[in-house]
């Protein structure tokens, strides 16, 4: 059954036609979800809620977006949500802040040349340093780096001017790169460490 | 050529990562190993993150099964359509189950079946009567099987806490069990139907399944 179909037929209460749409979109939402709660009970809850919302509202969809386009924004607000009363202080989007915003643009923090990320981003790495991005960076650069939209699409479901999410996704990714290179630091740190404990055993 | 310094670079950063590069910052990037690591730094960041996207986790079987049971309590989806939907995709979730030792026969049982009458087209020479007679045998363990655990569902006692579901599924049962009667008379009449065969073992299974439901729900086996 093709999605138009289905999305008709699901319109009229039709269970094979809310499978199909399920099973269409159903590894989508919930890689999203995963992506950005980093827990797979969680996921698995987000990804509910967010069909569940999808089939409450599917009789007032009109087709004026793309299905896929409505459900991902569904999907993003209901995972936004969640983080928001997870992290009372982050709000929205638009209220992310970080302390050199204020400033104008990004930290300036050049990195120094012994520490290159080249290579050194590991799967684990990134997820974890994606999941302390506040909620804003951190849909548009899971929207945008991970699952591959285009800004206007990113403007549709995050509801903000295309210029907005290129600004998000720049400070996403430069916020990103700091979170990474502490960890460099970090692992930097734990073998000096352990080459003076072993060097002090000697 | 004007140049310009790290700061001023920062400007120039974010287009140049849009593709967009200016004459001014590459000529910056040319001479600053450190403003070069860093836009290395990001693009390295976009490589890793696509190849984390490339990688979609399948989210497990019960979550459909959850949030079917959400939208049949909230009225978005009836309830027989649903027992039908059981039925349509049978072989989607056949294998998916937590395991009944009590129906292992009786699938044992229908993949001989199933694999007899598959066996129907490969020789057409097959004598009607020998093949009615096949058909007879293969298909009486698993009449005989449907038939036992259909009478321990029957009476164990329902330990139910939707009734509503369960007097649902004995409806999906007795349509089974029509539909069963139906094949049965079809393939008798035209044994060399093969979506007649096919009708029929997937009426048995379907009917073991709704068995294996309701005994799920009466405690069959405990």
């Amino acid at each position: 059954m093709p999605e138009a179909e289905a999305i008709r037929q699901a319109q009229r209460g039709d269970a094979a036609a809310f499978e199909r749409l399920y099973r269409l979109h159903n590894r989508r939402v919930y890689s999203l979800c995963l992506r950005m709660v980093g827990n797979t009970a969680e996921a698995e809850d987000l990804t509910q809620e967010a069909f569940l919302q999808l089939f409450r509202k599917i009789s007032t969809f009109r087709g004026e977006s793309a299905f896929s386009t409505w459900l991902h924004r569904l999907s993003v607000n209901v995972v936004l949500m969640r983080l928001r009363k997870k992290s009372a202080a982050e709000t929205s989007l638009e209220e992310v802040t970080e302390p050199d915003e204020e400033s104008g643009g990004p930290r300036r923090d050049f990195g120094a040349p012994d520490l290159r990320l080249s290579g050194s981003i590991d799967r684990l790495n990134l997820q974890r340093a994606v999941e302390q991005l506040p909620p804003g960076y951190k849909s548009i650069f899971v929207l945008h780096d991970v699952q591959g939209y285009e800004h206007n699409e990113i403007a549709q479901i995050m509801g903000c001017s295309i210029g907005n999410s290129k600004s998000q996704l720049h400070k996403a990714r430069m916020r990103l790169r700091e979170l990474l290179h502490e960890v460099l630091r970090q692992r930097a740190r734990e073998e000096r460490k352990a080459a003076g404990g072993l060097s002090g055993e000697d | 050529m004007a140049t310009i310094d790290c700061k001023e670079f920062l400007v120039y950063l974010e287009p140049w990562m849009e593709g967009q590069h200016h004459p001014f910052a590459e000529a910056h990037l040319g001479e600053c190993a450190q403003c070069r690591a860093m836009v290395e730094d990001l693009n390295q960041i976009q490589v890793s993150a696509q190849a984390w996207g490339a990688e979609e986790a399948e989210p497990p079987a019960r979550l459909w099964t959850s949030l079917r049971a959400q939208l049949v309590e909230e009225g978005l989806i009836r309830e027989e359509e649903v027992v039908a939907e059981t039925r349509r995709s049978w072989f989607h979730g056949w294998f998916s189950g937590r395991p009944r030792l009590a129906l292992a026969g009786v699938y044992l049982a229908a993949l001989i079946a199933v694999a007899f009458a598959l066996s129907g087209p490969v020789n057409e020479r097959i004598n009607r009567q020998r093949w009615l007679a096949g058909m007879e045998d293969s298909t009486t363990p698993v009449r005989a099987h449907l038939a036992k655990l259909e009478q321990n569902t029957t009476l164990s006692p329902l330990l139910d806490s939707n009734p509503t579901v369960t007097a649902s599924l004995h409806d999906g049962l007795a349509i089974v069990d029509n539909h069963i009667a139906l094949c049965e008379k079809s393939v008798s009449e035209e044994p060399d139907n093969e979506m007649a065969r096919d009708f029929l073992f997937d009426a048995y299974q379907q009917k073991a399944e709704l068995l294996a439901q309701l005994s799920d729900r009466g405690g069959y086996g405990r």
